[in-house]
């Protein structure tokens, strides 16, 4: 059986433009969306800022009501039987506000805690250790005011974990953590995962993606464009190999010409510092780059690198990179 | 099965409660609308009332208590929802499986609480600071009188703050009810100094049978079977006041739901 299970979910939102001649404009967020996640299993959703990741997880987590189709959460409908799934399920949004920053800690977990209507005696024993878990043991007793993003992203995840639920929501769960922040809670989520819970992630970082999730739907522009393994995944881009070349101010009009080679499959430029980088993905591999430098003829050049494809690469190519 | 259920739910409202207490205690505007505003209106009152002052002294002391009671009621209890909206815990909250009504009951319980506090600076201001004699006719009615206004500013609470969430154009009007009620509900003067055809729409408001009540307890001249009157038009409208408020939060979660705003600041 499955923990969830969504069947052509579609959400609209509507919108107003102008004020004197005002017209009603439609978003479709998520569109026709299927997929199901087994008990005990590690579900990731990626894709791009607007795809629809977080809308589907707010239908999910009942705060939103699906426009067309159904989605139900251990065997619950997401509508009809919210009540039922409420208890059951903790869920996380990225980003730090959702606790009361006047109050300290261990008051918002202590509130939140009577809300999931945790035993007392079992909270008493729970906070601490939950505390203890995501780092704040020594910082629980101060205002949240004086928290920084991260530790307030941290206690959310101490507050989503208060009732044990048995299936957790965790939407950019790392965003705002430092690195090793992160990396700690990437363990707790492996932990969860050993434990069995049913956890649907969603994440801007592929290696996460690739390092946790069992399976993986990417999502873009609310349609969902492919959907496998990890490895089934890359396996979509196995034909091709990535040219890394470093490069200091490649005009626009150059990385057009690039994008019209015959054996250029996508092209990509990333911003860092003083420099770009240029990711070609290519199916004859190093033998790409001479022509690939020829057709750069006068743009200063640094590193090149010849690399297999990664999860990253295969998302790139899926929501359209070129 | 039930009373399982009950208990949750009465132990996340009074938690609810101790959490509001504990962030009004920071609330700049909460001490100046429990503490300060009533006693700038009870100065005022004393200075208006003059030579009588002795007689109307009680009057005084919980007629601007209460004034204290409604800012308090119209402005923190009819926010609470909208606060947590603008605050991003409105998500937090409506997804436990305690119901928002009950969490906003403990809510309205901690803010009328601690408005009586206005009573208290008031009757400090006038026996205290201005010397004056003050004592409670009726104190037995009195304190029955105070706590079914509690209860009744709860309950009137639960209705407000789903409006207000529903309707952010009746919310703008927020200052502008302050103080026709104070006026309507005869909380600093009789309603009977005011044009016949205001009564029907004093009646009609929970806040003027508790100031009713009060008045009567509190300065005498008024026979117990008028201030029982009074304590069960508050009990009938707090059994209104609950009817009416769970239908406003079903149609106000649904439509939320829908409209997806729950989480707009």
């Amino acid at each position: 059986m499955n923990a969830i299970e969504i069947r052509n979910l579609r959400r609209v939102f509507k919108t107003s433009i102008g004020v004197i001649r005002r017209k009603i404009k439609e978003i479709v967020a998520v569109d026709d969306i299927c997929f199901d996640v087994p008990h005990g299993s590690l579900f990731g959703l990626l894709g791009p800022n607007g795809a629809g990741k977080t809308t589907t997880v707010k239908m999910l987590t009942t705060l939103l009501i699906p426009t067309a189709g159904s989605a139900s959460v251990l065997g619950y409908d997401v509508v009809e039987h919210a009540d039922a799934i409420r208890g059951r399920i903790g869920f996380i949004f990225g980003g730090e506000r959702g606790l009361y920053w006047r109050l300290s800690g261990i008051n918002n977990l202590r509130y939140f805690a009577s809300l999931y209507h945790v035993d007392p005696k079992v909270s008493d024993e729970r906070i601490p250790y939950l505390l203890d878990l995501v780092g704040l043991k020594d910082r629980g007793q101060e205002r949240v005011e004086g928290y920084s993003r991260g530790m307030k992203q941290r206690l959310h995840i101490a507050r989503t974990l208060l009732h044990d639920p048995e299936v957790l929501f965790l939407d950019e769960p790392t965003m705002g953590l430092d690195p090793v922040g992160a990396r700690e809670l990437r363990q707790v989520i492996r932990n969860l995962q050993a434990e069995k819970k049913t956890i649907l992630l969603t994440t801007h970082y592929m290696f996460e993606a690739d390092a946790l999730c069992e399976r993986i739907a990417v999502i873009d522009h609310g349609r969902i464009v492919a959907m496998d393994t990890p490895e089934g995944l890359k396996d979509l881009v196995s034909d091709l190999s990535v040219i890394e070349i470093e490069v200091f101010g490649l005009p626009d009009k150059t990385l057009g010409q690039l994008r019209q080679l015959p054996f250029i499959d996508t092209v990509n430029v990333e911003d860092q510092d003083q420099r770009q980088i240029l990711l070609a993905h290519s199916p004859i591999g190093s033998e790409a780059v001479p022509e690939l430098l020829a057709a750069m003829d006068g743009v200063r050049v640094g590193k090149v690198i010849v690399r297999e494809p990664t999860l990253e690469d295969a998302y790139v190519r899926l929501v359209g990179g070129s | 099965m039930h009373s399982w259920w009950a208990m949750k739910n009465l132990r996340a409202m009074k938690s609810s409660a101790v959490m509001t207490f504990r962030q009004n205690v920071f609330d700049m505007f909460i001490i100046f609308g429990v503490l300060i505003q009533p006693l700038l209106i009870a100065t005022l009152a004393l200075w208006m009332i003059g030579d009588r002052v002795s007689e109307a002294i009680i009057f005084i002391v919980v007629g601007s208590g209460m004034t204290g009671l409604w800012t308090n009621l119209l402005f923190e209890s009819g926010n609470s929802i909208t606060q947590e909206r603008w605050t991003g815990t409105l998500e937090m909250i409506t997804a436990t499986p305690t119901p928002i009504s009950v969490i906003v009951f403990g809510k309205n319980l901690a803010n009328v609480s601690q408005s009586l506090g206005s009573m208290f600076v008031c009757y400090s201001l006038v026996s205290w600071v201005f010397g004056y004699q003050v004592s409670i006719q009726q104190p037995l009615l009195f304190i029955l009188s105070l706590g079914m206004t509690v209860i009744a500013f709860i309950c009137f609470g639960l209705i407000i703050s789903p409006i207000f969430l529903l309707n952010p154009s009746v919310q703008r009007w927020q200052n502008a009810l302050e103080y026709p009620v104070y006026i309507l509900c005869g909380f600093l003067f009789p309603i009977a100094l005011l044009p016949d055809w205001t009564t029907p729409f004093s009646y009609l408001l929970p806040p003027y049978w508790a100031a009713r009540a009060l008045h009567g307890a509190s300065s005498g001249g008024t026979s117990p079977s008028d201030i029982g009157f009074s304590l069960l038009m508050l009990v009938v409208f707090s059994i209104l006041s609950l009817l009416i408020s769970q239908i406003l939060f079903r149609i106000m979660l649904r439509k939320v739901r829908e409209d997806a705003t729950l989480g707009l600041q």
